[in-house]
């Protein structure tokens, strides 16, 4: 078995170290080992000349509120992920976090809505707390676990909602909810602020603790774990617990954006946090993959979608014929031709 | 008759220059069960594959019924009338006892499968050979040893005239492997030539007729069982013993650090009692299936015991898991590094520190420069030979993986360390490495418990040796008292 | 590799340059950029309005570049196409919204930044919309009612099939239908529930309904045809012929045209696709070009009792309903 690629552990490659990384930032030697890179400046190039609006100031901060609520999915996707599972529930439990949120977050329930938001993320993180016991203790496959955690939680929310949406026709959200949504924070929308900073709290805990170590250890091979003296049960049932937090985050973000939880939110959002997750190098049969990569991938697929906005009115856009059904196409093609870029620039195992 | 039905003379082949077998010869006799023995690396799997047309070899001749063969392929070894038994039957579950004899070769009747006929011809086989085995019955809920027989009923019915058994007892209780033994009598007085290969020596003077002992490659002897006893088969097995690799005496210091009683766990081994004091290495043989490995798994905690006592230094140990186990002073260097002992994807470094991390960081945090620290010096005190700590495990050879192995067990500082099967896939000069690895760590006052299936291994690195076999102790020999025709003599 | 690197981004700026170029022929003339942004495409209702849209005398003769988003039943892809209409400074939008409530955070923004938005088909609770036009669904859920309660004699039991809880469709249709029911003391509501317009969740419905009402089931009212074609296939797996039990439905949608030709319904109320989707389309230009504007569209000349023009700058323009019933149904099927 001939391995090309350096190892992929909690440091991304031999030698990397973020010290060296932030005092010698070699795009080229980036580029070289996340391949993804290429696919997304090549993109980007692409999309500025394509389109006068794509590199202006207005767009990009729209872009990066955009990719916050799959950013933040992807983020905790990422820990189960390399954990060696997966987790199929995070479109529901976002909206069920969302929804709860959003009842808290009513200017007359008597809760400040940081209180709410807080809320909204233990909703999250107790939901996939469920899977993680079924998954760790009981041996219940990650896939049907969480499958059956999607169906349920979107039961949970149809019946805690009672159909309707939050807010009604006869009440309003606090207005701390619009802060959140259309407010900044050093410049930056408070959204991707969460995001980001969400994504770097993820990166430290991979990185430098004990518990995102034995993450990649249980991933990688789970009997060599336990026979390492790893709590591979507990590991597991934390890497749910957390991806499931950052679920809950992301449904308070998505209500907050679109200033309503509604039943039908969130379907199909799982898809495309596992997708980033993988563009962004992570392996799906875990051990391999960092949050450097998911940012990548989140980036890249936030682009597609802007990019696939902003052509929308050309008119070698409408002579493709159906634009909607066309869009999924190229969606998909730009999807494939970017994992292929990475792979074919590293020599990656798949 | 004086014919012979297989006839293999000096059987060559060689695995990228490295020869696995210079001499291999067999005369089988028809309706004779010719017993093959031979120890590890002794050249008898190399020769099967030969004589199933799964290998081509370098040089011999293969003469069945007096007319040479040279297989291009298992279909070929077929046709000429050679079946093998072996340990991984190869039968449907979910069909019948006649569908899974003609499995391939259905009877049809206008192209449909003619079932009538089948579950006819396959009653008549069975009866012809006198197996107790309804062709109606569904595999399935056969018992090991009928499934057996369905096998050999198979091969009989492709008009196989020499069948390979492999280990076929393994599995089988003492009842069942009469049954087995009578079908085998059964099939001799049809003339088939039956080639046995097993480790259990006494059952062969209970069915065997002829035998051949391999040795290192080559063909040592052949005769009649009925010349034979068990003492001159091990020897013959054994061969002159090699020149232990003599350590100075070490010194004993004669407290117990680990003491188990009585430890039994139903189906795996029972009653098993022993001691290690601080200083010595423990070592136990047996051959695979006789607990010896299960017992191990078992004081590390992978495995819970049923009944029975485990102490370290005197304290009663509860070990319900390998962190357990860990936390008491226990230490695994597993059978099967890849599957076990190694997370292949990360690195030198994170895969020495893995067991360690709590003692090394704090109860959040990973401390790098205690962690680098701490596995440099690992490093350099195994030799394990690597360009960088930061690359991948997997890149590295057998030997330093092992290394590695050894290295993560020692960082945690255990008591007792526990090694199943050390130097399995590992070069001769990484093997002696890890002998002095495990012997400096005793010195320096732990005990070390190393099971091996390999005589000269066992003899060369241990204090005293406790013999396992079929999940019990036989017995118990010192270093000076031991010797391979001593050790086999209790494990087979 | 930085050698690689360039060679990427040069080839991917040369096709970007190419893709603009392409486009930037016919960028001469003053062409309004306006967006339709739809909450889906995967009901005929929504398809029937989008192909509508495109045939607009002032879209097919280029006066307006229309493009159309959709919004995949998501409000956050919905809100991004805003985002993205405003950022490429179109000139106006047209917009039918997945979530009622949270349309108007998304028009308020777009008004904000100077995009103004006409609504269509789907009511949006705001006040920032420049105007809206559609179907009265209050008087959709009266007709549906009084077109069956007027074929029950003696009084009976009826029972209803809603629109998802909470959405201002359902409401206003329920609220119709209620005012209808009111009115008639002889006729009881046995039932009522939603099977969010799907005439899957109808089916299994009104089955259990036929089971716990053996017989007393005298008629349906259905909030959509869809719901009203899945309660008269429960009917015929009940083994009642559905020409003895009177069911009315809304929007017009080809399979309950049949229906209604068949006899197995007795009206569905239809939208007229072609009206809302156009008709916006003139309100959006009359706000861009000013009071010099024609409308375009035919709907006008056709509705110009019932809807009149005026000068363009109403803040509602209602619709009126087809009703297609057993006379008209095979004309307009023929359409």
């Amino acid at each position: 078995m001939s391995s090309h690629s350096p190892a992929r552990g909690p440091e991304g490659a031999p030698g990397f170290s973020p010290r060296k990384a932030i005092s010698s930032f070699d795009l080229g030697k980036i580029a070289s080992r996340y391949g993804i890179l290429f696919a997304i400046i090549g993109l980007g190039a692409f999309l500025t000349f394509a389109d006068k609006y794509f590199l202006t100031v207005r767009n990009l901060t729209n872009l990066l509120v955009q990719i916050s609520p799959n950013g933040l999915l992807a983020t905790g996707m990422t820990f189960v992920i390399i954990a060696g599972g997966i987790d199929l529930a995070v479109g529901s439990l976002l909206a069920l976090a969302g929804m709860v949120f959003a009842n808290y977050a009513l200017i007359d329930s008597g809760v400040p809505v940081w209180v709410a938001a807080i809320v909204g993320v233990l909703v999250g993180a107790g939901l996939n707390a469920v899977s993680g016991v079924l998954v760790a203790s009981f041996r219940v496959p990650a896939f049907v676990a969480t499958l059956a955690m999607m169906s349920m939680a979107r039961g949970f929310l149809k019946l805690y909602s009672r159909g309707g949406s939050i807010p009604g026709p006869s009440n309003s959200f606090a207005d701390a909810v619009d802060v959140l949504s259309f407010g900044r924070i050093f410049g930056l929308p408070i959204p991707a602020a969460l995001f980001l900073g969400s994504l770097a709290l993820a990166w430290f805990v991979l990185t430098f603790t004990r518990f995102g170590r034995y993450v990649y250890a249980v991933g990688g091979n789970e009997k060599g774990a336990r026979v390492s003296g790893v709590p591979v049960k507990w590991v597991t049932f934390w890497a749910f617990v957390v991806c499931g937090a950052y679920a809950g985050l992301s449904g308070v973000v998505v209500t907050a954006l679109n200033s309503s939880a509604q039943v039908i939110t969130g379907v199909g959002y799982e898809l495309d946090a596992i997708a980033a997750v993988v563009i962004g190098g992570t392996s799906l049969s875990g051990g391999r993959g960092n949050m450097m990569g998911t940012l990548f991938g989140v980036i890249l697929i936030g682009l597609i979608s802007n990019g696939i906005n902003l052509l929308n009115h050309l008119d070698v856009m409408k002579a493709l014929g159906d634009t909607s059904a066309t869009q999924d196409v190229i969606k998909g093609m730009v999807i494939v031709f970017a994992v292929l870029l990475d792979i074919v620039s590293r020599g990656r195992k798949a | 008759m004086a014919t012979s039905l297989l006839q293999a003379i000096s059987i060559r082949k060689s695995f990228n220059g490295v020869p696995a077998l210079s001499d291999g010869s067999l005369n089988l006799r028809p309706g004779t069960v010719h017993a093959l023995c031979g120890g590890n690396g002794a050249g008898k799997s190399t020769f099967l594959n030969v004589i199933m047309g799964l290998i081509a070899s370098d040089g011999g001749e293969l003469l069945i019924d007096g007319k040479p063969h040279e297989f291009m392929g298992p279909a070929e070894a077929i046709n000429a009338g050679i079946s093998m038994i072996t340990q991984e039957l190869s039968l449907i579950n979910d069909l019948s006892v006649a569908e899974n004899i003609f499995l391939g070769r259905q009877p049809v009747r206008f192209g449909l499968v003619d079932h009538a006929t089948m579950r006819l011809r396959a009653s008549e086989l069975l009866q012809q050979l006198e197996f107790d085995v309804p062709a109606e019955a569904l595999v399935g809920d056969l018992s090991v040893a009928r499934k057996q027989l369905v096998e050999i009923a198979r091969a009989i019915s492709t008009k196989s005239r020499i069948l390979i058994m492999d280990e076929p007892t393994s599995a089988l209780s003492e009842r069942e492997t009469l049954v087995l033994f009578n079908a085998m009598r059964s099939l001799k007085a049809h003339n088939v030539g039956i080639i046995y290969v097993t480790h259990r020596l006494r059952e062969l003077f209970g069915i065997a007729d002829d035998y051949t002992v391999f040795r290192d490659g080559r063909f040592v002897e052949s005769g009649v069982i009925a010349d034979l006893d068990h003492d001159r088969l091990v020897h013959l097995i054994v061969g002159a013993p090699l020149h232990n690799h003599q350590v100075a005496n070490r010194g004993r210091r004669g407290d117990r650090r680990l003491a188990v009683t009585r430890l039994s766990r139903a189906g795996e081994f029972t009653d098993v009692s022993l001691t290690a004091e601080g200083g010595e290495v423990l070592g136990i043989y047996g051959l695979v299936g006789s607990g010896r490995s299960e017992f191990l798994n078992c004081l590390f905690g992978l495995t819970r015991a049923h009944s029975g006592e485990v102490a370290i230094d005197g304290e009663r140990l509860a070990i319900r898991s390998p962190r357990d186990a860990m936390k008491k002073g226990f230490s695994l260097v597993s059978e099967d590094r890849k599957e076990s002992g190694l997370v292949g994807c990360l690195n030198v470094r994170e895969n020495m520190a893995l067991s360690s991390l709590r003692r090394l960081g704090s109860l959040v945090w990973v401390r790098r420069r205690a962690e680098r620290s701490e596995t440099a010096r690992m490093k350099e005190r195994l030799d394990v030979r690597t360009a960088s700590l930061e690359l991948a495990v997997e890149n590295l050879s057998g030997g330093n993986q092992q290394k590695v192995v050894f290295a993560r067990c020692l960082l945690t500082k255990p008591k007792v360390l526990l090694c199943d099967e050390p130097t399995r896939g590992v070069d001769a000069g990484a093997k002696q490495q890890i002998f002095g690895i495990v012997e400096s760590f005793v010195a320096e006052g732990g005990a070390a418990v190393v099971v091996s299936s390999e005589l000269e291994e066992i003899l060369q690195v241990s204090d005293r040796i406790i013999v396992f076999r079929a999940g019990r102790i036989t017995g118990e020999l010192s270093r000076a008292d031991a010797s391979q025709e001593a050790l086999m003599r209790l494990a087979a | 590799m930085n050698t690689k690197l360039l060679t990427c981004v040069s080839a991917a700026a040369l096709v970007g340059t190419i893709v603009c170029g392409l486009t930037s022929a016919g960028a001469e003339e003053k062409k309004w950029q306006v967006g339709a942004a739809i909450y889906g495409l995967q009901n005929e209702y929504a398809q029937r309005w989008a192909a509508d849209i495109k045939e607009q005398p002032a879209v097919k003769s280029g006066e307006i570049n229309l493009t159309i988003f959709d919004g995949k039943y998501d409000h956050l892809t919905q809100r991004s196409q805003f985002d993205t209409m405003v950022t490429q400074k179109f000139d106006a939008a047209i917009y039918i919204p997945i979530d009622s409530k949270a349309c108007d955070a998304v028009v308020k923004k777009a008004a904000e930044d100077g995009l103004p938005t006409v609504g269509s088909n789907g009511p949006c609770d705001t006040q920032a919309m420049l105007s809206y036009i559609g179907s009265d669904d209050v008087q959709a859920g009266r007709d549906v009612a009084t077109a069956v309660i007027s074929r029950i004699k003696d009084g009976g039991g009826v029972v209803e099939l809603q629109g998802p809880v909470g959405q201002l469709g359902a409401i206003q249709r329920g609220q119709g239908i209620k005012e209808v029911l009111d009115k008639h003391p002889e006729i009881k509501l046995l039932e009522n529930k939603t099977a969010n317009w799907s005439r899957q969740e109808a089916f299994k419905i009104m089955q259990d309904w036929l089971v716990a009402h053996p017989g007393e089931i005298k008629g349906v009212l259905a909030q959509n045809d869809e719901m009203a074609l899945g309660a008269i296939r429960a009917l015929k797996a009940a083994g009642v012929d559905p020409k003895t039990v009177p069911v009315a439905g809304v929007d017009g949608v080809t399979d309950a045209i049949k229906a209604v030709a068949a006899g197995e319904m007795v009206l569905s109320v239809a939208q007229d696709a072609h009206a809302q989707a156009q008709g916006a389309v003139d309100i959006a230009l009359r706000k861009l070009v000013g009071p010099s504007y024609k409308p375009q569209a035919d709907i006008w000349e056709q509705y110009k009792d019932k809807m009149p023009w005026g000068d363009g700058t109403a803040k509602l323009y209602n619709v009126p309903w087809t009703y297609v019933t057993v006379e008209n149904a095979e004309k307009i099927l023929k359409k």
